[in-house]
């Protein structure tokens, strides 16, 4: 039995921020949950489908965020209660239905978990999925800690009846993949019955059809989707994850939410600043509860919001505070417009404490610049220089080897087109810098369809595209019907390797699986692309000559849009993990080193982190310990000193 | 000779479209590789000198340094070259019979010069359809089966390097002037290695007053014939103007060369050489008798070939008449000075010494006498 599925009440484990929301879920009764892998949310679906057969949940790892929503709205509409998880880059693809979804409104109990991702650790960006909640008018809550993300949760499933539509919960990548004690409550031992009730009149909210809008009728649903608003702010005011510790009239107040809470409790505990400075921790953080704002802004008339990115909060309590301006007096803030806290990146404790000593003028010295200089000069001793690259055996790197390689023969200045993925580093050296636009998922093959049609303006640059199997499905099929019904001589390059491997081999719909190990039909990309009218190739990427070969055939065939699937299992997923094709060495007395004929080609350019530069003997050597045999160095080895042998 | 780096080749020649393609620098290393006549580098080498710059013929080529090293003189500046003797030559009854134009000369030399030992393989232009194709061979009825011209440029030079590179120690050459030029530069050891000993086993050079770019040539024919029933392609000597393509089922179309001409890359008209000067021997069609070809022959090495293979009767010499050789010298006179005065209006000739990188390195006085 998995430890979320505990029925001791009361009972405390330690778990991971993910998995405190799927407890709260778990609490709360929820029977599905559908999501689309993204950092930092990946982990909520999966600890669902760990519980899903003993709790009675239906799973599954969907399209994309989209469909992610839809599938968990349905669930809604037939009544049960339902999750619905993706990153914050996710909330974008779903936000045209969301928009629609939060019109019509729901009925089981709906929470759409955003994880967001401050300084973009694991993202291209670091986009603010709590404006989706304004945008839409839902209302957003906020976990401030590992208990609460449980709580809050479970809390949102009942607030989403009540109202009649969905909550969003907004965590960060601190609060998802963090780890702390918390305390359980009950599961419940309730029977779920889908039954979509639909027999009714319009507008009737239990029986009615489900609809975001008559054309010209907005009066009928948006105005009370408004009043639903309103009542959450009602219902917000003896929020009891609303708190407030400190001072009765601290000279500072903190307004702050999320993991800043964290950071905010850490830098005064610091700064021994815990009475002069009160913390007024939100959990719901859209529509602030007006009441509760302005009883505590009347405390004192010092303010600083606390918050990563975008000055969402501090926005809506300075429009809040110039409304009770009469009542409350004037007040000063600091925060994100007065220049304390950056608008980019993660916070935190060390930020909170520069803002903090600043304001309130408490001389503070962090740890010393000599310790910060002898760590740096510690870490280039001791740890290699590797820059951000692909893994030893990634097919990305031979891939973009050979599309490099082939656009620079062609020397028609060829570009490459790319998205979201691994192939991500085709910008950088470490993938020979051939992607010359990265945008979101599937956008790549878009814009290329787009270049590729500028011929008539005399550009003749041979156009690429990059996207992954999973990407395939999630955004890139409507880009290459484009192409091929508009006949642009783009070349899309689908990068197969068996799964959505950048998140963690999550089955995407080419799978022959679904996230239970279930055994399902996988849809066949080629078969789709040819269906389409491309012309499609399928190439092996560690055999480079071949693909190179397809790629010249390929970027000179000018008629209309053709593919090319790149088709090799990733380095780390399942079926390639700890097996090795070929074992490699280097002949020492045949490598060429740093003497014209070769000039490192292997380590220098090619940078497969198992070959590494043996400075002493001036040769290159195969680390054993991280190679995994895919053989491609010795193909590329100018010298043939590299030497592989097949493993029995 | 002032040696650099890649850096410097893709500034000075491929950066200013002085690349010919002749395939000097390719092979030598990973970077340099030649597609469909283009030469590119594939990644920046970071070492300051290489082979791939010391061998082109398109950068810091010092005629003067080149021809001391060959005939043992400098460089005079003669619209032929260095010379022991120039005549008419066609290949004698033991020499086979291939698809070669003119006199078949070169075929029955290559042949001559590895039945004989002299070579122990031959370095050729094949071609794959309209591609020209470099390869080495090392049997006779090989080198026939590469035979005829080729007009394209084509990268012959790594066929030399991977020759080399498989231990062959006296290896035929046969290329265009500016192939021949690369060629020489190899064997003077530019790079001073120490285990280094000439290549060749013999260089014979073809005359050549142009080549075509692959890329515009194969456009060019691809919009007008259906490329895959070419059997053969011809240029006949002057003065008839037309370039001849041969299909399969005996068709012949004809182009106007003012047509074809439009094709020449830039880069030949940068070109001095029109005998392919530094070879040991070099052989041309005949104005007015396409049954011969012109023949000069430049070293000691080169005469000897020639003899043996006359007194075995793979070659058939003749004189030439004193209005051809007149011809001969006029036209290959006019190209070197046309070429000479464009660069020297570039700017990348450099005659004072001095270190800045040029493209050819001529004593003043030499010029002086080949632009007048």
């Amino acid at each position: 039995m998995s430890y979320l599925n505990d029925n001791q009440e009361g009972s405390v484990h330690l778990l991971m921020g993910n998995e405190a929301i799927v407890r709260g879920a778990l609490e709360a009764g929820m029977r599905v949950a559908a999501g689309y892998p993204g950092t930092p949310s990946s982990e909520i679906i999966e600890a669902f489908s760990k519980v899903a057969r003993e709790r009675n949940i239906y799973a599954e790892w969907s399209t994309n965020e989209k469909v992610a929503l839809e599938v968990s709205a349905a669930a809604s509409f037939a009544g049960l209660r339902t999750m619905c998880v993706m990153k914050q880059n996710g909330v974008n693809v779903a936000s045209d239905f969301l928009l629609h979804l939060a019109s019509s409104g729901t009925r089981g109990g709906m929470v759409l978990v955003a994880c967001d991702d401050p300084g973009a650790l694991s993202s291209v960006n670091e986009g603010e999925s709590r404006i989706f909640a304004r945008l839409v008018e839902v209302p957003l809550l906020e976990p401030g800690d590992l208990q609460e993300a449980k709580d809050i949760t479970k809390w949102a499933f009942e607030l989403s009846e009540e109202l009649r539509n969905l909550v969003m919960v907004r965590s960060v990548t601190r609060m998802s993949h963090a780890s702390g004690n918390v305390t359980y409550g009950k599961l419940p031992n309730t029977e779920a019955l889908a039954d979509f009730k639909c027999d009714g009149p319009m507008f009737d909210p239990d029986r009615g059809p489900m609809i975001s809008m008559i054309v010209g009728a907005a009066d009928l649903q948006h105005g009370p989707q408004q009043e639903k608003i309103r009542k959450a702010a009602r219902l917000f005011e003896e929020c009891p994850f609303n708190t407030y510790r400190g001072p009765e009239k601290p000279e500072l107040l903190i307004i702050t939410s999320s993991a800043c809470n964290l950071y905010s409790r850490e830098a005064v505990r610091l700064l021994g600043a815990e009475d002069r400075v009160g913390i007024l921790k939100l959990a719901t953080t859209w529509p602030l509860p007006p009441k509760l704002i302005m009883k505590n802004l009347a405390r004192t008339d010092k303010v600083l919001i606390v918050e990563e990115v975008l000055p969402v909060l501090e926005e809506q309590v300075k429009i809040l505070a110039a409304e009770m301006a009469a009542e409350i007096g004037p007040t000063r803030f600091f925060g994100k417009n007065a220049g304390n806290i950056p608008s980019v990146g993660e916070l935190n404790p060390d930020i909170v404490i520069e803002a903090l000593s600043s304001i309130l003028d408490i001389p503070y010295t962090n740890v010393s610049d000599s310790f910060d200089d002898a760590a740096r000069e510690l870490a280039r001793k001791a740890a290699p220089n590797r820059g951000l690259t692909f893994c030893p055996g990634c097919p990305h790197r031979a891939s973009l080897w050979s599309i490099h390689n082939a656009l620079e023969l062609d020397g028609r200045k060829g570009f490459v087109c790319g998205d979201i993925g691994c192939y991500v580093f085709g910008t950088l050296p470490s993938g020979f810098s051939t992607v010359k636009t990265l945008h979101s998922m599937g956008s790549g093959t878009g814009i290329a369809s787009g270049f590729a049609k500028l011929g008539q303006f005399g550009m003749d640059q041979p156009v690429i595209s990059l996207c992954g199997d999973s990407t395939f499905f999630h955004a890139a099929m409507p880009a290459l019907a484009n192409a091929v019904h508009q006949k642009s001589p783009l070349t899309m390059v689908i990068l197969d390797n068996n799964g959505t491997a950048m998140t963690g081999f999550q089955p995407h719909p080419g799978s022959p699986n679904n996230v239970l190990g279930e055994e399902m039909p996988a849809v066949d990309i080629e078969a789709i692309c040819r269906a389409m009218g491309a012309l499609v190739e399928i190439q092996d990427p560690f055999d480079i000559e071949e693909t190179q070969e397809a790629f010249h055939r390929l970027i000179e065939h000018d008629e209309g849009a053709k593919v090319l699937i790149l088709r090799q299992a990733c380095a780390l997923s399942p079926e390639r993990r700890h097996t090795k094709n070929f074992e490699v060495e280097i002949d020492e007395e045949i490598c060429l080193g740093e003497n014209c004929g070769c000039n490192r080609l292997c380590t220098r350019i090619f940078g497969c982190p198992g070959i590494v530069w043996d400075k002493e003997k001036g040769v290159s050597r195969i680390d054993e310990l991280i190679c995994v045999g895919c053989g491609v160095c010795a193909d590329i080895c100018p010298a043939g000193a590299i030497k592989k042998k097949e493993v029995a | 000779m002032n040696i650099y780096g890649s850096r410097e080749l893709c500034s000075d020649v491929i950066g200013k479209q002085l690349c010919i393609g002749c395939g000097a620098c390719i092979d030598l290393c990973p970077y340099f590789r030649s597609y469909k006549g283009k030469t590119a580098m594939l990644f920046p080498c970071s070492l300051e000198q290489g082979r791939c710059f010391a061998y082109c013929p398109k950068i810091e080529v010092n005629l003067d340094e080149l021809s001391q090293q060959l005939f043992g003189h400098p460089y005079d500046g003669h619209p032929l070259g260095e010379h022991i003797s120039i005549g008419m030559s066609r290949a004698g009854e033991k020499a086979g019979t291939g698809s070669y134009q003119a006199g078949g000369t070169v075929s029955a030399l290559m042949q001559y010069a590895l039945l004989r030992g002299h070579c122990d393989a031959a370095v050729v232009t094949d071609r794959e359809g309209l591609l020209p194709v470099p390869r080495f061979v090392t049997k006779p009825d090989e080198v026939l089966a590469c035979a005829s011209s080729k007009y394209t440029a084509a990268p012959t030079l790594s066929a030399l390097h991977d020759a080399m590179k498989k231990g062959y120690s006296r290896i035929g050459m046969v290329g265009t002037p500016c192939q021949v030029l690369a060629t020489a530069q190899l064997r003077s050891n530019p790079m001073k290695d120490e285990a280094f000993h000439d290549p060749t086993g013999l260089v014979v050079g073809l005359f050549c007053t142009w080549a075509l770019d692959y890329r515009a040539f194969e456009s060019f024919i691809s919009a007008r014939v259906d490329r895959n029933s070419i059997e053969k392609i011809d240029i006949p000597p002057p003065p008839s103007e037309i370039m001849e393509v041969f299909m399969t089922g005996g068709d012949k179309i004809e182009f106007p060369l003012n047509e074809i001409r439009k094709l020449v890359p830039e880069s030949c008209s940068y070109c001095i050489d029109m005998t392919s000067e530094f070879s040991d021997i070099s052989v041309g069609v005949m104005e007015g008798r396409p049954e011969m070809n012109s023949l000069i022959v430049r070293t000691e090495r080169g005469r000897r070939i020639v003899e043996e293979a006359q007194r075995e009767g793979y070659l058939i010499l003749s004189d030439m008449p004193r209005e051809n050789l007149e011809h001969l010298v006029w036209a290959a006179g006019n190209k070197k000075k046309r070429a000479l005065l464009k660069a020297t209006e570039e700017g990348i000739v450099n005659t004072a010494g001095e270190d800045r990188r040029s493209y050819l390195r001529i004593n003043g006085g030499t010029l002086k006498k080949c632009i007048a």
